[in-house]
């Protein structure tokens, strides 16, 4: 652990569309995906992930108005901004419930450790 | 790897989700109560009017309370959309069983909150929590004993002008059944 908190950048989770890192000097993640990279302070980062999850597909699917075919995301405070196509959102979906997970596991896994760590 | 999650807030995603629909139920109370106030004021219910808009300041207070301690644990806080508010109410009695019933269902949201935190081991908002639970006692107490006086005073000839005139006196003593 204390190794690894050296290590700059960490990689959270990777898909074959994306990837999801940590930055432990400024304290954000990083998310590459489809070409773009932007970076986030984790509060902003659970807010853009509830977003993503709240976007309606199965309106997408069912609407036959070409405009419904991209969905446009903003992240919080960037000039960035994600289009994306039914297939961007389920594999963006994928790429940060994974990261997600990742993320959780790894608060679980302190929280077990850090009696441990910092006992006088 | 860093607990950038844990660094940012003691609060989990459950929880923080559970008080933020808190926030906007205390919201909603209020907008409710403030409604309620309108409806007595035209229908010549002076005191109640008053009492109402006492108790819709005191809803927008018990946000701010759950707001304030959201961000103060490093959370997001949400400033609630309210909809929906009744403007007509059935009658003046109407108006006070539709207010033991919000605070009803207050009241088993808070329990909720209290059963999750329980369950996720989060004693910080368990113990926050304590105080609404016991604020509720209040509430419901307050607004039962408001209904009990269209029974025993009645609604015919000047009642409800007696009525009215008792509504702001109706406390809660210091234990449960003092005056
Ligand atoms: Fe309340
Ligand atoms: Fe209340």
């Amino acid at each position: 652990m204390k190794d690894n908190n050296c290590i700059k950048i960490v990689e959270v989770f990777r898909t074959e569309n994306g990837s999801v890192s940590q930055c432990n000097k400024t304290n954000s993640y990083i998310l590459e995906f489809g070409g773009t990279t932007c970076s986030f302070k984790a509060s902003d980062f659970i807010d853009f992930t509830k977003r993503v999850n709240s976007l309606d597909l199965v309106g997408m699917i069912l609407s036959s108005s070409s405009v419904t075919d991209v969905t446009v995301l903003m992240p919080p405070y960037s000039e960035r901004c994600f289009v994306l196509t039914l297939t961007d959102v389920l594999n963006l979906k994928e790429l940060l419930g994974g990261a997600k997970f990742s993320l959780h596991l790894n608060s679980v896994i302190w929280e077990c450790l850090r009696p441990h760590l910092y006992s006088i | 790897m860093k607990d950038l999650l844990r660094l940012r807030t003691s609060l989990s995603e459950e929880i923080e989700l559970l008080l933020n629909e808190q926030i906007k139920t205390e919201a909603y109370s209020s907008a409710v109560y403030l409604a309620m106030a309108s409806y007595c004021n035209r229908n010549g219910f002076d005191y109640s009017a008053g009492y109402l808009e006492n108790q819709s300041n005191e809803e927008r207070g018990h946000m701010l309370k759950i707001f304030k301690y959201i961000n103060d644990l490093g959370g997001r806080a949400i400033s609630p959309e309210v909809v929906n508010i009744p403007q007509e109410f059935e009658s003046f009695k109407g108006v006070f069983e539709l207010a033991l019933q919000q605070e009803i269902k207050v009241t088993s949201q808070l329990n909720r909150i209290a059963d999750q935190c329980m369950r996720l081991k989060d004693y910080t908002t368990f113990e926050f929590i304590q105080w609404f639970l016991k604020e509720q006692i209040e509430e419901e107490y307050v607004a039962r004993r408001i209904l009990e006086l269209f029974d025993v005073i009645g609604e015919e000839g000047t009642g409800r002008w007696q009525i009215d005139k008792q509504i702001p006196k109706v406390s809660y003593g210091e234990s449960a059944g003092e005056e």
